[in-house]
Formats: C-alpha cells, structure tokens, sequence
C-alpha cells in the first residue's frame, strides 16, 4: 500500500475488524483503510465475527447488516455484550427499520451502500474520537455563535442568552453531549420524555422546530440540527 | 428504453401477490422462509409448484355431485361389509362402524355431503339392521333412542370434523400468503443487495482512486465519469425496486408525525446534484405543518417531483415547492417555471413508463408513476396540472385532520 501518504486526517495504527460476506466489498474496505493506517482483519460471516471479536480487541468494527449467517443485529447485540468499541453498520437504502433497531441495539453510526470511501472515513474517525473522548464532558461548547454552558445551564448565542424550556433545554443538552451521533427518535423520546412517550414522535418535531428557530442561522435550511430521514436527527458542530 | 416513448397504460409488472398459492401441508416442515437474502429464485417456483400435491384426493372430490357419490358409495360399503358381520357382531356395534365411515368422510368431503351420509347411513342401518330387519319400523324404544342417537351423533362428529377442517385450510391458505409476500420481500431485498454490491465497489474503489492522487486532468475527469454513472444506476436500480414493490403490493409505509420541513430539506439535499443551476425557492407556512407520513417514502416521492422540474426544464429555469395547511390536508405543491404539461396528457402522467412526447432522453419513465404511488400508499394523492405561471404544478395531498396532541410548557 502507499505508505508515503501523510495525510493530516490520517488515523495511524488502529485496528478495525470488517464484518461482511461480500469479498468485493471486503477487498475495497482493505484497500480503503489500509491506505488510511488502520490494520484490518476481514471475516465473512457473523459467527466468525463474534469469535474474532471474542479473541481480540478492535478499535472500531465495521459491520454489514445482511450477513447468511445471523442477523447483523443479532450480532451487534452480541458484541455490546463485551465490547464498547464503535459499530459502524454498512447497510443499503429502503432498511429504516433495520437502521433503526440496529442503532437502538448500540451502533454508532450507519453508512449507506453504495458510498463514497470519503463519508465512511469521515464517519469512523467521527465514531472513534466519540469513543476516546468517553464520558469527560467539558463544561462549555460552543458551536458557530452558539455556546451552550452545561454547568450554569446557560445558553447563549451571539452573546444573548437564549430563553430555553426546561425541555428545550434537555433536548439540546442531549444533543450537544452526542454532537455527531445519530439518534433516533425513540432515543431522544425515552431520553427527554421518558420511556412512556417513546412513541411520540410530534412532540420531537414540535420541540426540534423550536430549538431551530431560536439557535439556527436560518430555521429553516438547519446547519445544526440536521434531520436523518425516518430515522432521528444528527447534531453536527460544523 | 432510454429514447423510446413508451406508453403502455395497461402494463403491469408481474404482482407478487397474482402468483399461484397454493395449500401445502409440508409447509409445517419448512423453516421459516429461507435466510435473508442467500436465497435461490429457484425457492418461489418450488413454493408455486408444491400446490394441492398432498390433497389430489380433494382435487379429485371438488365438484359437489362427486362428493355425494362418494357419501353414498361410502354407506354402501360399510352396508356391504357389515352384512356378512352380522354373525359375530351386533347391530349397535355396526352403527358404530358407520359412524366412523362417516367421521373420516368428513375428513374429504364438505358439509353437505357429510350431512347426506349421515342420514343415508341413519336410514339404511335402521332399514337393514335394526330389528325388524328391511324395514323402517322400529319395535322397542330401545331401538328408537339408538336411531335418534346416531343420527345426532354422525351430524355433530361430520359438522365439527368439517369445521376444524375449513379452519385448518384457511390457516394455512393465510400462511402461505404471508409466506409468498414475505418471499417477495426477500426476493426483492436479494436483487437490491446484488446490484448494490458491484456499484458500491465501483463507486467506492473510483472514489479511493481519486483520493491517492496522483491523476492527470484526463484521468480525474475519467474517473468522475465513473462515479456520475455508478450514481446515476443506482438511481435507476433504485426507481426499478420501489416500482416493484408498489406493484407487488410490498410497501409497507411506517407513518408517524413528520414536519414538512424536514421533509423538504431532506428532498432537496437528496437532489442537490441535480439542481445545480436551478434557483429554489421553498415557502412553508409558519408554524409547525406536521402531518402522519412515511418520512422516507415522502421524502422519494418531493425528490422525484423535483428531480422532474429539474431535469424536463431548461436551466435556470426557477423551481418552487410550498407547503401549507389546507382545511384538512397539508398541501406539498412543486411547480417550476418551464413550458408545462400538454393538457391532453395529464390523464396518463402518473402511469408506469409513460414518457411525455419530446421528453429529453434519460430517465425510463418510473418517477412519476413511483410518486403516485408512495402517495398512495400513505393514505394521500396526487395531482398533475398548469400552474397559474404556465409551468408545470404537482400537488401533493396528505390527510392532516387529527392534530397530534402536544404537550403545554411554561419558560422557567
């Protein structure tokens, strides 16, 4: 591989373990993170997955949803029975609902095929320094002209504090701590509202519109909180 | 495909669901359909084919006056062979081998011919074998309670053997028929996956090409036309699917509280390629304009009315899309600044691989009839029409009558 290659987003020696049965696909991912320093072990099948991942750590797995053998969320549920490492699933357009279980089960992000090598490098190394950083929450964030002080539960943009509801304020919160994660709507629901509203998915729309209003630059062409189609919302720091 | 004008109304694709399904009693054998997707084609012929095999016999019986013959042939039989019985066994005991001719009849044939045994079969044992024999008279009260007895007795053990049976067939006629959709689904998740396997390779090794660097400006523009074209028949696959899951009846719309805004944004940045050059305007009336849709398939459905205005008009031409509650229903509109729709074709538009008469070459014809559709499919509609301006105006309609409960809030 080009060894030479020094590249500012390069992530030198971490070890990614590619779960997916097609060996083209295989072969590419590879290619694709080798040329980026990751040291790759491919298997093909999610028992040898689960074993592979059993005998040694990964710093990040990569995982195809439609594996012959199992499930691939059967797989995932699995491996979050040992391992926190990030699970990035490969899947393909027209499986929300498998989209969805498979982020409710613990995956961290998900990649639609056919992508480019350039959204799935964005999207591990986004996955990976989520999991560095851990649970150490810094007290301050700021994110264009908005800064969000989580220990004075003050908000302000451009200086002015921004008046927030109390559920306002959890649900950006809750945003802000995942700033580059999916979560689904279910997630948010149970996380803001509690488990008995899981289901009530109005109250999100209501709620994301308002903090759109008040934090975006234009509420309507959101840059912060972006919608994930018929899955749950991003928050994106850029 | 890509220049003719096809234009075919009455062209459907094969429906999933018009395929033969038939009554299998090995299916309690089979495993739950076959794996996800490592399947063969070869599994739908083998689910079509392994129709009535066990029930040739029922096959055999279907038409009625047959089902009352063999009623009859059966009471003749049992009559015959327990003729000469009577030597060592008794009367009473030969109504019991009636009743059970009767039972396992039943087990073939239908009520009526079950209910016609077991009368006949009442009267030619009173008329042979109760005593006075050949004769329907009875002597003793005994005799009379056997008679009535038996007669109740083979009506109920025919009635409820029927019915167990008629429940047991439409047990399985549901099973199957979940089964062959569910067979569908996984016919169609396999075809999705095979062609999206190579054209991520594709794209994906095209793209990781461009990012080692190194190219001459021949080879990036080379490998551009790599990329534009793996997207463009993933596009192309992606109409193909979703037209064979309205048509198969597979859709399966997940409808939940969506606003409008997200819809449209995710629409327009799903067509932002294809926009280029074209300016957009978006007007949303204030306030939150939720309505129960399926996001995604709305979401295809905005796009592929935009990617219509887009592609079918002249660059630079101006593309609107609007949002607003309407009485009862939100109202999505996309309309665009070109030449409109000739009138005497908006009857047609929506329809499978119809194309207008001097539409630009590329597309087959599906985004409309998709549209249609998905609309559909949630419970909406759709019209094509001119709008006030001349250009072409879509009208999306979705059912906003129940307002979602919200919850009341004070600032702290």
């Amino acid at each position: 591989m080009n060894n030479v290659m020094t590249n500012e987003t390069s992530t030198p020696d971490l070890s990614a373990l590619v779960i997916d049965d097609e060996p083209q696909i295989q072969r590419l991912l590879s290619t694709v993170l080798e040329a980026n320093h990751y040291r790759v072990t491919t298997v093909g099948s999610g028992q040898e997955g689960l074993s592979t991942s059993a005998r040694q750590r990964h710093d990040l797995i990569i995982l195809d949803l439609g594996l012959p053998d199992i499930t691939g969320v059967a797989v995932l549920k699995r491996l979050r029975e040992w391992t926190q490492a990030p699970v990035v699933i490969l899947t393909v357009q027209d499986s929300e609902p498998e989209k969805i279980e498979a982020l409710d089960a613990g995956a961290d992000d998900y990649v639609t095929k056919p992508f480019s090598s350039g959204e799935l490098l964005a999207r591990l190394r986004a996955a990976v320094r989520r999991a560095d950083r851990g649970k150490a929450e810094e007290p301050v964030l700021h994110f264009g002209n908005i800064s969000v002080n989580l220990a004075a539960r003050l908000v302000t943009r451009e200086n002015q504090a921004v008046k927030l509801t109390a559920t306002e304020y959890a649900l950006l919160r809750l945003f802000v701590q995942h700033v580059g994660k999916v979560l689904t709507h279910r997630q948010v629901l149970r996380e803001v509202w509690g488990p008995e509203h899981e289901q009530k998915t109005q109250y999100l729309r209501v709620y994301v519109q308002r903090l759109r209003d008040k934090l975006e630059p234009d509420p309507d062409a959101p840059v912060f909180f972006l919608t994930e189609s018929g899955i749950g919302y991003r928050f994106s720091a850029s | 495909m890509e220049d003719a004008n096809i234009h075919r109304p009455g062209f459907r694709f094969r429906s999933w669901r018009s395929a033969p399904v038939g009554v299998s009693t090995s299916d309690a054998k089979r495993p739950t359909i076959l794996p996800r997707r490592r399947n063969e084609p070869g599994a739908a012929i083998f689910l079509s084919m392994s129709l009535t095999d066990n029930h040739r016999l029922k096959k055999f019986l279907t038409p009625l006056s047959r089902q009352y013959w063999a009623a009859a042939g059966v009471v003749c039989l049992v009559t015959l062979v327990g003729y000469p019985l009577q030597a060592w066994v008794n009367y009473q005991t030969l109504a019991l081998i009636y009743l059970l001719a009767e039972v396992l009849l039943a087990l073939v044939v239908g009520r009526s011919a079950t209910l016609l045994a077991a009368l006949l079969s009442a009267a030619v044992w009173d008329y042979v074998f109760v005593p006075p024999m050949y004769s329907f008279h009875i002597d003793d009260l005994y005799d009379g309670t056997m008679v009535i007895t038996y007669c109740v007795v083979a009506f109920v053990a025919g009635e409820l053997t029927a019915r167990l049976r008629t429940y047991q067939e439409t047990e399985l006629r549901a099973k199957l028929l979940s089964e062959s959709e569910k067979l569908g689904r996984t016919l169609l998740n396999s075809v999705s996956h095979e062609f999206r396997t190579p054209i991520s390779a594709i794209v994906g090794a095209a793209g990781n090409l461009r990012t080692q660097g190194g190219l001459s400006t021949a080879q990036e523009r080379l490998i551009g036309e790599i990329e534009s074209a793996g997207a463009r028949l993933n596009r192309i696959v992606q109409s193909l699917l979703s037209a064979a899951r309205i048509q198969g009846g597979q859709l399966q719309p997940r409808l939940d509280w969506c606003e409008v805004r997200d819809v449209i944004n995710a629409s327009l940045r799903e067509s932002a390629e294809l926009l280029k050059g074209h300016p957009v305007e978006t007007r949303i009336a204030t306030g939150p304009q939720l309505a129960k849709m399926d996001f995604f398939l709305m979401q295809q459905a905005l796009s592929n009315l935009i990617a219509n205005a887009a592609v079918h008009t002249s660059p630079r031409t101006p593309i609107e899309i609007s949002a607003r509650l309407e009485g009862k229903e939100l109202l999505m509109q996309v309309a665009d600044g070109g030449p409109g729709l000739p009138v005497d074709e908006l009857e047609h538009i929506f329809d499978v691989f119809h194309r207008l008469p001097n539409s630009k070459p590329g597309g087959v014809g599906l985004g409309l009839a998709i549209v249609k559709g998905f609309v559909e499919a949630q419970g909406g509609r759709v019209t094509a029409a001119n709008g006030v301006k001349g250009g072409a105006l879509f009208n999306i309609w979705m059912p906003a009558a129940d307002n979602p409960e919200l919850p009341e809030e004070n600032y702290e």
